[in-house]
């Protein structure tokens, strides 16, 4: 790892991230924007996957999985500059893996959840209660995107070893 | 009257005990993705975007989004009773306040149109276009008063 730590630190993307005042901050702002689009519409869709908000029409909550992946891509892109800029602190971070490794749990269950239920989703009565699966999937997301929310933002606090 | 308030039991715990500012810090990013993250997808409806997700049935979404707002509120004063002379008197952080307050009334304004017509919206296909201009408005100061908030820590 300190290896890696002094690679990054003689590059020249850690020179860009650390060269502007003002990028730093702009990248922040850029991550809260792409959590709040990340976690609102995954809300609406892990909800309503989770048997809540009948009302809304499940056939056509898909429809909100662009905002999922724009703000998901905007936090990768934000977050990889971040460990570009400042890479000693985040990996003697324990928060920050604890983060990571949580991401990790995210992405394999959005795979699951694109495998086994996305294909089927839009077929599915609009008003009416969901698979056990699919509750399933729905409360492991919301909890594994939630940790990583509350982990990054206390990856200030939390202790480096 | 900051002075005092920054005296208080309270906001000495905030301030000094090792858990009470993450703690406080913790809540205001989760309520801050559900208020926002909620009250946005709303607005992204009223302007077309989830065809297919009625007009009536956002309604329903519609507490979880005051949720949100109620935990940022009360962590929000928490965090800033810990440092209220400095919050006073910091630009970003006035605007940030004044940002939310009008996304707040205006968030109040589109759930009473929405009670009113959304059946006739879901009827005509979109809502009328002062509701689409309301609901442009209520993203921006969202994205504003993020903005700002972040712009906090730094001016």
């Amino acid at each position: 790892m300190e290896s890696f730590v002094i690679a990054v630190e003689e590059s020249a993307i850690n020179q860009w991230v650390l060269g502007s005042a003002w990028l730093w901050p702009i990248m922040e702002i850029l991550h809260f924007i792409g959590l709040s689009l990340l976690l609102g519409s995954l809300l609406v869709i892990d909800l309503r996957m989770a048997g809540y908000f009948r009302q809304v029409n499940i056939a056509a909550t898909h429809k909100l999985l662009p905002w999922t992946f724009l703000g998901f891509g905007i936090n990768l892109v934000t977050g990889f500059l971040f460990l570009m800029g400042d890479p000693a602190r985040y990996t003697a971070n324990i928060g920050f893996w604890w983060k990571m490794f949580l991401v990790l749990v995210a992405g394999l269950n959005a795979l699951w959840f694109w495998i086994k239920i996305n294909p089927v989703m839009k077929t599915w009565e609009p008003h009416a209660d969901t698979p056990a699966l699919a509750k399933l999937i729905a409360w492991v997301s919301l909890g594994s995107w939630f940790g990583v929310l509350l982990l990054g933002r206390l990856i200030p606090y939390i202790g480096t070893g | 009257m900051f002075e005092w308030l920054e005296s208080t039991g309270v906001a000495i715990w905030v301030g000094e005990s090792l858990w009470g500012y993450p703690l406080m810090l913790g809540c205001h990013a989760v309520g801050l993705a559900i208020a926002v993250g909620i009250f946005v997808m709303r607005d992204f409806r009223l302007l077309g975007m989830f065809d297919g997700i009625s007009y009536e049935s956002l309604d329903s979404v519609r507490a979880l989004g005051w949720t949100g707002f109620l935990i940022n509120a009360i962590s929000g004063c928490f965090l800033f009773s810990s440092q209220a002379t400095h919050f006073v008197t910091n630009t970003p952080f006035l605007l940030k306040i004044s940002m939310i307050f009008l996304a707040a009334i205006l968030s109040a304004i589109i759930q009473n149109k929405m009670r009113d017509d959304a059946v006739a919206w879901d009827g005509a296909g979109r809502p009328t276009g002062a509701v689409r201009g309301l609901a442009m408005v209520s993203i921006s100061l969202w994205m504003g008063a993020i903005i700002a908030g972040r712009l906090t820590a730094y001016v």
